[in-house]
């Protein structure tokens, strides 16, 4: 397969496709970074079909997941909460500095009754501010922690950068040794775009700020390595990728990675920050070897906000210069990602709009003495659309054009139809028709007012060839379903059993999903969407391969051949005569002891890739108080087949939660002069809750592709469109997330000195 | 969390005699008493204290007594934050003692914590709560929140620490005139609840009442307030669950549409619960119109000295204001 990555422009494959050849976007981490790429897979759409949806029972209907119970009442065991002969607790101390080294004494640690091992993690020198420096296993929690704070530290502290205005001062400390600011984009020459700007009827601009956001993961990071001397070890991870674990896992075992198995039942939450074993986990490796005994290793919540991971912040400078009609014909940007010690995701502007535009953005990070940044839930795209989708309102303001016109004019041909269609759409739900702002925010002196936003979002989400899985049915009849993936949440075990269930006509509670183990069939991990796309097609396959493999047994006793049956519910039965026939459970006795096992592997024709959605908000906001009332949500989206109404559904709800909860709160907070990270915990790095959940209307356009990954889709558009509302509600543009009432109390007295 | 003993004495004089000696300040951490605890347990995990021993106050009885009297309410100090919300005959006479133990934290917090707990809990300022962060709160030499991020601290009343009081229920009640009754080694005495509260310039800026390290709150009596209305209003920036921006305890006892007596005190702007007696006299006589909202929204922000990011606390101080008002004059 051809890999080829995607620039930020790239809306073609880079070359035709081959014969029997087709390109596909995909999503994969490329050095633990999201990358969209174009993948030119097969074009054989041969082989097992998804078939009619009307005639669908289970797949493409609303199906309760069948862990849900397990979930609900503590049935299900995390990674987290795994306890095993023999095991120890271990916790890993941090850096208190951000930049420095650091000498460490451990024998106090040592000497607590009850520490099993104390554990130097690196050579002493600190890069980032609460990087895991050392370990302690200890017979309790408690006890692990006492050993942590009597491991004594001695710091010779360095001057630090941990703002990107200390960074990119001069003179600053150096972060790592590619230099503070770099300049990742090659095109230098922004002189075609100058012109144009220079000839604009009307220019327009803006510096948005994006603040890092926490993954904020219930689980925390961490494994339970099962080691107990020999040459085999289980970790029980919490992690979105089973088989990254082993290899990782294995080389600070000392073992081969066939010698390590990894379990992920079920894991608390990833969001795209937990691809590898990670600091924490190789901690806890070395420590099982040592110690020859089970370790259970998870994060506590301040380290998980320190070391964990986050989505990059950054920072956006855009002008765009229109012609009269409200067309952008250039935009000029400057696009700095701040991911830490890492450089960040990429942040895709112009996003989506920008038709027949001269475009020109510099694109570059600056590097602080924090965390390095990790993929998050459609990494880059959030920050954006945060900007792009604030620009084109205030274009429209700055025109006197509609909304949604200034978008239908701005939108790329290829995509206008799609995304005029949602928006209007969302309009409809959301009562666009009777709000009277519809061109220029409400600047009366009402104390309550209402405003709406849009914003919208496009993804990849297309599979890839990666999976493989079998399909079991033992001679009474059971059926199982087999594969190493995890499930993030999202529904994967439910899917695996429906789309099994399906093409063997029996009811969903007759497969039983067995997943996330690294001794069944390999998979992708889950990161860029790509999971339904590559696992579903996989099942699929399986299943009718189980299928024409039992039709081989079942057609000497019907007399016809294997070609002339068909399923029926709970039966097998000739197509032209169904009620010669045989019940399910009479034709799995036809299989020996071994019963039959079939396998499946990805099948390109059943995915799709390329999805689209579009939200609006509505939004109340107190002139008095700077209080933000989201009041509504809407969203319309596409994304192929459906293979479970209920999740997509959800996945859709919660993507408008997070990015509500990203637009309206979260934000890191380091003081600049003490280094210190000042909101880890889940009070002061507030995320939303219960009472901040507006009505969220969800629908889903027919769309009659194969199946496709939308989770990142989800959480795209969401604060993007809070913002416009929040503007066109009291006429505060907020450049800087998150949206408080502060902010909204000082733009206020900023539009009241205006005039 | 640091180990500790723990007891659970079952009177008062055995509460007192564990605690340490009325002078011994520099000791006084080495016993905390505990009630619902939501407080202790974070300072705890925190490593902000660490006591030796911690003394549950749970086995005294009557300290969770909430008694209505002819002359008002008897509060004890165990009184959970839930018993008080939902107390139908307390949100008729003191609505804003109802709502402001109503507006604290979450459901969970609210049946676990304590009037007691609320009023004598530490601050929520996010140096303060950090371990690495020896601010003067915690005998260090600087408040690293007046030239650091200090949004969420205080515009009045400040230095040398600028913290706020996180308490919901301080405001109201000293609005309400409460006074506490305090047990120590030698008995008991009361304060006024508005001087139980110290500013950091006045008591030690470690501390944030009068309470000596011998002494422990029992008691909050309210005097009954027949013919008053009140209300509290309070910001938070979630509404799910948070402490405050700013809060406003408003009292008045209106005739005919004008305002004949007044109780104002705001919250989440001061160290200590901020009562605001120029805007309260200033009350007296007025109607309830925007002006008057106005005018007395100046004059109880009057002499504030915002920080570098907490200007906005100015306006929403005076738009809670003017909410408390608009709101009581159509009660």
């Amino acid at each position: 397969m051809a890999l080829e990555p995607l620039r930020t422009q790239d809306e073609k494959p880079p070359r035709p496709a081959a014969p029997g050849k087709k390109w596909i976007r995909v999503t994969k981490a490329v050095n633990g970074i999201d990358t969209e790429v174009w993948e030119e897979v097969s074009d054989d759409t041969g082989g097992p079909q998804w078939g009619p949806r009307e005639q669908m029972r289970l797949v493409s209907r609303a199906v309760p997941r069948v862990d849900g119970p397990d979930k609900v009442t503590g049935r299900a065991m995390y990674s987290s909460d795994m306890r095993l002969p023999g095991m120890v607790f271990a916790r890993v101390l941090r850096s208190r500095v951000p930049c420095g080294t650091v000498q460490l004494e451990l024998e106090a640690a040592k000497a607590i009754p009850g520490v099993l091992a104390v554990i130097a993690l690196n050579n002493g020198n600190v890069d980032w501010l609460g990087r895991p420096i050392a370990a302690v296993a200890a017979t309790t929690p408690e006890i692990a922690e006492d050993g942590l704070r009597a491991i004594v530290a001695q710091y010779e502290e360095q001057p630090f950068a941990v703002t990107p205005e200390q960074a990119a001062a001069e003179n600053a400390p150096k972060v790592g040794s590619r230099g503070n600011v770099r300049t990742l984009s090659k095109n230098t020459d922004s002189s075609e775009v100058d012109d144009a700007l220079a000839k604009a009827a009307k220019r327009v601009q803006g510096t948005w700020k994006i603040p890092v956001q926490h993954h904020a993961c219930l689980e925390s990071h961490g494994v339970v390595v099962d080691y107990r001397g020999g040459d085999e070890a289980t970790v029980y991870a919490s992690t979105q990728g089973t088989f990254t674990i082993p290899g990782d896992a294995a080389g600070a075992l000392g073992l081969k990675p066939n010698q390590v198995t990894a379990v992920v039942e079920h894991m608390g939450g990833g969001f795209g920050s937990k691809f590898q074993l990670g600091i924490e986990g190789d901690a806890a490796c070395r420590l099982a070897k040592l110690l020859a005994r089970p370790v259970h290793l998870m994060l506590d919540r301040a380290t998980e906000f320190h070391a964990a991971g986050n989505r990059s912040g950054g920072e956006h400078t855009l002008e765009a210069g229109l012609d009269e009609k409200g067309q952008i014909v250039a935009i000029k940007g400057r696009v700095t990602r701040l991911g830490g010690v890492g450089q960040g995701s990429g942040h895709p502007i112009p996003y989506i709009y920008g038709r027949d535009a001269k475009v020109f953005v510099e694109d570059r990070c600056i590097h602080t003495h924090t965390d390095s940044s990790r993929a998050m839930r459609g990494p880059g795209h959030p920050q954006a659309s945060f900007s792009m989708e604030g620009l084109m309102d205030e274009c429209a303001y700055a025109s006197g054009l509609d909304l949604l016109e200034i978008r239908r004019i701005n939108l790329p041909d290829s995509r206008r139809e799609l995304y005029m269609r949602q928006l209007e759409r969302c309009a409809a739900l959301i009562g666009w028709d009777k709000h009277a702002f519809k061109n220029a925010p409400d600047l009366s002196k009402s104390e309550l007012k209402v405003g709406i936003g849009f914003a919208i979002a496009r993804w990849g989400g297309g599979g890839n060839g990666q999976c493989k899985v079998e399909v079991r049915v033992a001679q009474d009849g059971s059926v199982e379903v087999l594969s190493g993936t995890q499930d993030l949440g999202t529904g994967t075990r439910t899917y695996c059993a429906s789309i099994v269930a399906e093409e063997l006509g029996l009811e969903l509670n007759q497969v039983r999903p067995r997943i996330g183990r690294s001794t069944f069939g390999s998979a992708n991990a889950s990161g860029g969407s790509t999971t339904a796309p590559s696992l579903s097609p996989s099942v699929k396959h399986a299943a009718h391969n189980a299928r024409l493999a039992l039709f081989e047994k079942v057609a000497p006793l019907l007399g016809v051949k294997p070609d002339e049956l068909e399923v029926g519910l709970g039966e097998i039965h000739v197509a032209a005569k169904p009620s010669q026939k045989v019940a399910w459970k009479d034709a799995c006795a036809t299989l020996g002891p071994a019963g039959l096992s079939a396998q499946g592997e990805w099948q390109a024709h059943l995915a799709s890739s390329d999805v689209g959605g579009a939200q609006a908000a509505k939004v109340q906001v107190d002139t008095r108080t700077g209080e933000i009332k989201v009041l509504e949500m809407v969203a319309v989206q596409n994304c192929g087949l459906l293979l479970n109404r209920m999740s997509v559904k959800s996945q859709l709800q919660g993507g408008m939660v997070q990015a509500l909860s990203y637009g309206l709160f979260e934000e890191r907070v380091i003081d600049p002069d003490l280094g210190l990270f000042l909101n880890a915990n889940f009070e002061d790095y507030k995320i939303a809750g219960v009472r901040e959940i507006p009505r969220m209307t969800v629908e889903f356009e027919d769309d009659p592709r194969g199946v496709i990954g939308m989770a990142e889709a989800a959480v795209i558009p969401g604060h993007s469109a809070i913002a416009n509302a929040i503007r066109n509600a009291c006429g505060v543009r907020i450049f800087d997330m998150p949206l408080t009432a502060d902010k909204v109390l000082v733009g206020l007295e900023a539009l009241r000195k205006k005039g | 969390m640091k180990n500790f003993t723990y007891v659970m004495p079952t009177s008062l004089e055995q509460v007192v005699e564990l605690l340490p000696g009325p002078r011994d300040l520099k000791t006084r951490d080495r016993v905390k008493v505990l009630a619902g605890g939501q407080d202790l347990l974070g300072e705890l995990k925190e490593h902000l204290v660490e006591p030796e021993q911690v003394v549950n106050l749970k086995g005294v009885p009557g300290l969770a007594d909430l008694r209505p009297q002819a002359s008002g309410w008897q509060i004890g100090a165990l009184v959970t934050l839930a018993a008080l919300e939902e107390n139908t005959s307390l949100r008729a006479s003191h609505t804003m003692i109802a709502e402001a133990a109503g507006s604290v934290g979450s459901t969970q917090i609210r049946n676990q914590g304590t009037v007691g707990g609320n009023l004598c809990q530490r601050p929520r300022c996010w140096y303060y709560r950090h371990e690495q962060a020896v601010c003067i709160k915690k005998g260090g030499a600087e408040c690293f929140a007046y030239g650091g991020l200090n949004k969420y601290n205080a515009i009045l009343g400040g230095g040398p620490s600028y913290i706020v009081h996180p308490s919901d229920l301080a405001p109201a009640l000293v609005a309400a005139g409460a006074t506490a009754l305090i047990r120590g080694k030698k008995g008991e005495r009361t304060v006024e609840l508005e001087r139980f509260f110290t500013l950091p310039s006045e008591g030690a800026v470690t501390r944030e009442n009068v309470l000596a390290p011998d002494e422990v709150l029992v008691r909050v009596d309210v005097p009954a307030m027949a013919g008053w209305k009140s209300t509290y209003v309070k910001f938070r920036e979630r509404s799910s669950y948070d402490f405050a921006l700013a809060a406003v305890a408003a009292a008045l006892k209106l005739d005919g549409g004008k305002v004949t007596e007044a109780r104002l005190v705001l919250g989440g702007v001061a160290p200590v619960p901020w009562r605001c007696e120029k805007a309260e006299k200033a009350l007296v006589g007025r109607k309830l119109d925007a002006e008057t909202c106005r005018v007395v929204g100046e004059l109880a922000l009057e002499g504030a000295e915002p920080l570098a990011h907490n200007a906005y606390k100015l306006p929403l101080a005076k738009g809670l204001i003017a909410k408390a008002l608009t709101k009581l004059a159509s009660a």
